[in-house]
């Protein structure tokens, strides 16, 4: 008897180990919100399900140091298979051969997704679109007729919109025309571009040798943006200019479409316009990023890796993590096209303004950049008012950077 | 193995290898990295000598936030000391609830720096309590909040760190109090001297060892003040100091590790030179009485 228990034993435990997965992959992914958690959850199930050779260890990281936890990963060898990837950090690990390159095979329905160019660097892409992201102009339709416009106004130029936001800042005590951000680090670059690029005005010469941030017409954008932060501007973080254009104080602001999930969560009741960056000729061009999975180069599971981003990247997929997430707007054409999209008609503003949005240069330093350009933009917002000058010294901090 | 020698060998042994491999070694790998290119996503790097302290001699950002460390120290630590001794000689007195007021003034001490400053960065803001007092003693205070506005921003941030370091240098300062024997005020209340006289010709001359205590490590603490920058203002408005430059240089930004390290030696020798002068200062002065 005993034997034979023995036997049956044996026979379960490798009958068992036959059907185990055969690999195991990881994944470092930043979605932990419980409304979108179960999601994530559920397609990772689905894949296994529909790979059970294939087994994903999920692993949650946070924006607070999650880039910290990659940077740590990469040089200790440590790195998971795939990545969720922030698109100004593709090229930082892309450059120092963390990340690897994506195949001819993953790359064969490239024309039905977005966003492939801020994956790329020197030609080579290392990472799929999967979220993308982008700024749009949110404005207080209540505040608008208070300031005298008619109930369709839309501003359809700078100057129209200039002169709206100093209509409503005037309306009284406490009440502003624009939504200004104080210095937040990596977010007060993303309001100023829009204005920046929108002006035509460019960061490097055409052929990538020069930084040219203090152009004029760079300096014509801050100008506009100072102007607007001077004469109307409500100064907080974002997070505090969102609760006050909320509460119906601000007229205009510039935000991404996690608003729209706060006004629907919070069941807030404001009369919402939604409308693209307005420019010197209509519609201007705002800020443009994402997020991507990347496959790590030192990966031992490349194959299964790529068929999890694959499968996580699928329009379907994409589709349904943006509508269980209420704040991305996905990569792949067909999912934009998706009903859920169609019929928001502040989806669809940001779906417009993707198409006609910028994204920062692909470049490893592109962090150290980025604080150049706050930086110019604090100063002259906050501390020496001289736009030519912040903008003079942001670009020899960026000649030297890319001098090093 | 069994001599009392061994046994005390085996049971410092934990003791032993922590320090070695979480303090000296960090400690001397940290130097030579100094003296390195090393970057952290970067597999090579290279020997550069004192390249990395000439540049952080030349480096603006360095000279800002070691001129910011300079402004936190002298500003803080003269502010706590005389503060925490005056709350020390006023809940030394015998009065009914200094208990309550001994744990009042201690609570912040014990309370997370995070939590803190997260408290003092909404007191802070625009329309915040403490500006609704400062307009009502008729100041007029910073347009977008005290933390956005260079002016304000770093002293903001030294009167809350006084604010949650007074009471743990009060305890200190109490127990140096109850050290004092009685019998020095007795026989000075004999001799006709009055309270202020005592406090001059005993109390402070018996506190100097326990205020040099304090001043030396609250100067150390707060050279490497960083939690409340990194949560209040993450080195905006002329608040980084040369802890936070150390952070950004080597964690946050550019992950130029021998960079960063360097920083920190150039820290390391600032702090101990200051504490020798200190040490040296006070106890110059302790001779003299």
């Amino acid at each position: 008897m005993n034997r034979r228990c023995l036997l049956a034993a044996l026979l379960c435990w490798l009958f068992g180990a036959g059907v185990q997965a055969s690999e195991t992959i990881e994944w470092w992914q930043f979605w932990t919100d419980p409304g979108v958690k179960p999601t994530i959850q559920a397609m990772v199930e689905e894949f296994e399900e529909a790979n059970p050779d294939i087994k994903v260890k999920l692993t949650d990281l946070t924006w607070a140091n999650g880039h910290e936890k990659i940077v740590i990963a990469f040089a200790s060898g440590k790195a998971p298979d795939v990545l969720e990837l922030g698109s100004d950090w593709i090229a930082q690990f892309a450059v120092h051969g963390h990340l690897a390159e994506l195949t001819a095979d993953a790359l064969k329905d490239s024309a039905d997704f977005r966003g492939w160019s801020m994956a790329t660097y020197q030609g080579k892409v290392y990472a799929h679109p999967w979220i993308l992201g982008t700024r749009v102009l949110f404005s207080n339709r209540d505040l608008l007729t208070k300031a005298g416009y008619e109930k369709d106004f839309i501003p359809a130029d700078q100057q129209q919109f200039k002169e709206a936001a100093f209509k409503i800042g005037n309306l009284g005590r406490d009440i502003y025309g624009w939504g200004s951000n104080t210095a937040e680090k990596h977010r007060l670059y993303k309001k100023f571009l829009p204005f920046f690029w929108t002006a035509g005005a460019q960061l490097f010469t055409d052929d990538n040798k020069y930084c040219v941030l203090s152009s004029k017409k760079a300096a014509d954008a801050l100008r506009l943006y100072k102007e607007l932060h001077d004469s109307c501007g409500y100064v907080a973080t974002q997070r505090g200019i969102e609760d006050a254009f909320l509460d119906g104080r601000i007229g205009f602001i510039l935000s991404g479409d996690w608003l729209l999930k706060r006004i629907e969560l919070e069941k807030r009741d404001i009369n919402l316009v939604s409308t693209l960056m307005p420019g010197p000729r209509f519609p201007g061009r705002s800020f443009l990023g994402g997020e991507f999975l990347a496959l790590a180069e030192a990966s031992t599971h490349k194959a299964a890796a790529a068929k999890l981003i694959e499968f996580i990247t699928s329009p379907d997929n994409q589709a349904r993590f943006c509508k269980a997430a209420r704040s991305a707007n996905p990569s792949s054409r067909a999912a934009q096209e998706d009903e859920y999209f169609r019929s928001n008609i502040h989806l669809q503003t940001f779906i417009k303004q993707i198409a006609m949005a910028k994204h920062p240069p692909v470049d490893p330093n592109w962090v150290e950049m980025e604080t150049a350009i706050e930086e110019a933009v604090e100063d002259a917002l906050f501390g020496s008012g001289l736009v030519a000058e912040s903008l003079m010294k942001a670009r020899i901090k960026i000649d030297k950077l890319r001098r090093q | 193995m069994n001599s009392p020698k061994s046994t005390a060998l085996v049971l410092a042994l934990p003791w032993g290898a922590t320090l070695i491999l979480f303090w000296l070694f960090p400690l001397v790998y940290s130097f030579v990295m100094g003296f390195t290119d090393y970057r952290l996503l970067v597999a090579d790097y290279q020997w550069v000598g004192w390249s990395n302290y000439r540049e952080l001699l030349l480096d603006p950002d360095f000279r800002a936030a070691l001129k910011n460390t300079f402004v936190f120290v002298v500003g803080t630590i003269p502010v706590t000391t005389v503060v925490a001794l005056g709350l020390a000689l006023l809940v030394s007195q015998g009065f009914k609830g200094r208990g309550i007021f001994r744990a009042g003034f201690f609570l912040p001490s014990v309370t997370s720096m995070v939590v803190i400053a997260l408290i003092f960065t909404n007191l802070y803001q625009r329309g915040g309590y403490v500006a609704m007092l400062a307009e009502l003693v008729g100041l007029s205070p910073p347009e977008y909040g005290f933390l956005y506005d260079r002016g304000t921003a770093l002293y903001s941030i030294m009167a809350m760190d006084v604010w949650m370091s007074v009471g743990y240098y009060m305890l200190i300062f109490l127990a140096g109090l109850k050290a004092i024997p009685d019998e020095l005020y007795e026989a000075a209340e004999i001799a006709g001297a009055g309270k202020l006289r005592q406090f001059g010709a005993i109390t402070l001359p018996l506190l100097r060892p326990v205020a040099l205590f304090i001043v030396v490590i609250n100067s150390i603490k707060s050279f490497q003040v960083f939690v409340e920058i990194f949560v209040m203002t993450k080195g905006k408005f002329d608040t980084a100091t040369a802890v936070y430059f150390i952070y950004s240089e080597g964690l946050a930004t550019h992950f130029r590790f021998g960079y960063a390290s360097a920083a920190a030696y150039v820290l390391f020798v600032i702090i101990a030179v200051f504490s020798v002068v200190q040490f040296a200062l006070l106890r110059r002065r302790e001779a003299l009485w």
